[in-house]
């Protein structure tokens, strides 16, 4: 509680008299100090006593013309606020909107003086999600003074943060349109044509259409025989987000982008596909998968829940694979068939003998055989791979590996071109792997 | 008719209570309270408009109090009270019954430091009792305040 200008004069005036009281040793001088000090005290527990009275009565009731909202875009928020107490005490309450939001138009503060009887006031205006997922109201910052004092209190009960706002996020990414061997563009549009070409033929069963009816084969046997067409199939791409690690620095702005990005080849794969499945994993480290979801509000649902810097159980620390050790155990000996000096030769001799001893006791990590596992279930013949790039990136090897070796085409997304990313590890993890950026 | 507003009603009661209080007491220096009602009066009519109305009034009319005290401590204790009256009043805060009620109820509290005054020798032991109750009150209702604060910002 803040004493007012008022008050802090009196406090003064009052330590001056009390002070003039113990040194002059002056009774009538102790009385008007003594005054003082009970008028501050009276006032300080009348305006407590009517403070309490105010914020018992305060109600908030908020109204959002849409949740849930996409990112980005602006919503109207009306709130009722109903208070009653002194008319003596002047209030003036602010609606906090939530943290990751942005006040776009209207004000959110209001004054009033209370009254005897319940009153509501009102207050609209729009604000801007800025960040997806779900989030509360901040509260209601309530703020009342009389002439000699002046308290601000934030209420953030349960009930003053209410409604939740649902924030999606939006989509900014298309995928390029995949290309079949023979030049021609794959057809992606739901058709009503069953098919190309004829798979086998079945003799008539109850219910068969009739015009899959082969007629000069049934005419040939005397029994109605149905063909049965086949046709080229197009799987949806595999989404791979790899989540940043919640200990390690990462910038907002990028992860944003890439959300963005995932968001928006979701939504292209459920409309052109209708189904996606997406492997969420951070760092060596599965989280979750979706395996091919068909509804896209279920599955934006999944994804405000986990697009969010996740903790790593499993660090790599940069750690190359047995390939890479082959390689690398490769390199020393064409190393070594080229060399003459015997200071070189000794060098790339012990080289090679530490990597053929780490290579002796290194063995595949857990996560590899976790990911061909989950690779397993999923059909597909394209593959998306989305990080920021940040800190180690060794475990991407060990995604786009099995991706590779089941002739998956492998898109690499990195979306970090700040300093704080590998670049030289991510050009080296391009060229080794052959993914095109 | 337009009414005379509290404040003014207190100085009328003020100013009453001082020059009878004055004759009653046939103090050799009663002309010194009668000349302090000046200041009073003057502030009270000059400062209607000013926000901090309270505190001008306050250090007008402490020197009366602390005369009027010199004099008598009832004498005293009665200037303190009906300034304390002006001054809450001038706010806005004397004006239905329950207020009177509250306003008595500081006025006993005054009574009991006028008292401990009057039967104390020295300024030191009722100024240590004084600012111990005043300070164990503002303790007892400092963890009343942090309760409540607590319990309105969901903690």
């Amino acid at each position: 509680m803040l004493p007012r200008r008022c008050t802090q004069g009196l406090c003064i005036l009052g330590i001056l008299l009390l002070a003039w009281a113990v040194i002059l040793d002056d009774m009538a001088v102790l009385f008007a100090g003594s005054t003082l000090v009970a008028v501050i005290v009276w006032q300080y527990l009348l305006f407590d006593h009517q403070l309490r009275e105010i914020v018992a009565s305060i109600e908030v009731r908020r109204t959002l013309s849409r949740n849930p909202v996409r990112k980005g875009t602006s919503l109207q928020v009306s709130s009722g606020i109903t208070f009653r107490g002194s008319p003596r005490m002047q209030v003036e309450m602010a609606d906090l909107i939530p943290a990751t939001t942005t006040l776009d138009d209207g004000t959110t503060t209001i004054a009033a003086r209370p009254g005897p009887k319940p009153r509501t006031i009102e207050c609209t205006y729009r604000i801007i999600p800025l960040i997806h997922g779900t989030h509360n109201f901040s509260g209601i910052s309530i703020n009342v003074r009389n002439h000699f004092f002046e308290e601000t209190i934030l209420m953030t009960r349960p009930m003053d943060c209410e409604p939740t706002l649902t924030v999606l996020p939006t989509g900014l990414f298309a995928a390029p349109v995949s290309e079949l061997a023979d030049g021609t563009r794959d057809n992606r549009k739901a058709s009503i044509w069953s098919g190309l070409d004829i798979h086998s033929l079945r003799e008539f069963q109850s219910g068969d259409d009739l015009r899959h009816a082969d007629w000069k084969i049934s005419a040939k046997y005397d029994k109605i025989f149905i063909r049965k067409y086949t046709a080229p199939m197009s799987y949806p791409p595999l989404v791979i987000v790899d989540l940043p690690f919640v200990g390690a620095p990462f910038r907002e702005k990028e992860f944003g982008r890439m959300i963005s990005e995932v968001t928006g080849l979701i939504q292209q794969n459920i409309q052109t596909f209708q189904y996606v499945s997406v492997l969420i994993i951070s760092g060596p480290n599965i989280l979750h998968l979706i395996r091919e979801e068909r509804n896209g509000a279920r599955c934006m649902a999944e994804i405000r829940e986990w697009m969010h810097p996740a903790e790593r159980t499993v660090h790599f620390y940069h750690m190359p694979d047995r390939s890479d050790i082959r390689s690398y155990t490769r390199n020393c000996e064409s190393a070594l068939e080229q060399a003459t000096d015997p200071g070189v030769l000794a060098f790339y001799e012990s080289l090679r003998n530490r990597y053929l001893a780490v290579l002796q006791y290194q063995r595949n990590p857990a996560f590899s055989g976790q990911v061909a596992r989950t690779l397993s279930q999923i059909l597909t013949t394209e593959a998306y791979f989305f990080s920021l790039g940040y800190g180690d990136i060794s475990h991407i090897r060990h995604v786009i590996r099995p991706l590779k070796a089941q002739k998956i085409k492998v898109h690499l997304r990195i979306i970090s071109t700040a300093p704080m990313a590998d670049i030289d590890l991510l050009e080296n993890l391009k060229k080794t792997v052959g993914v095109r950026p | 008719m337009t009414s005379l507003a509290p404040e003014y009603r207190f100085f009328i009661a003020l100013a009453a209570g001082t020059v009878l209080a004055t004759a009653f007491l046939a103090s050799p220096v009663w002309y010194l309270t009668i000349v302090l009602l000046v200041p009073v009066l003057a502030v009270l009519a000059l400062a209607r408009t000013r926000p901090d109305r309270g505190f001008y009034l306050m250090c007008s009319g402490m020197p009366l109090v602390i005369a009027s005290a010199g004099m008598n401590i009832w004498a005293g204790l009665f200037g303190a009270c009906i300034l304390a009256g002006m001054v809450v009043s001038a706010a806005g805060f004397i004006e239905s019954g329950e207020d009177m009620v509250i306003f008595a109820l500081f006025c006993s509290g005054l009574f009991l430091v006028a008292l401990l005054i009057e039967l104390s020798n020295h300024v030191l032991s009722p100024l240590i009792i004084i600012l111990g109750i005043t300070g164990l009150v503002l303790a007892i209702h400092s963890v009343h305040n942090y309760q409540f604060r607590k319990h309105y910002s969901g903690g």
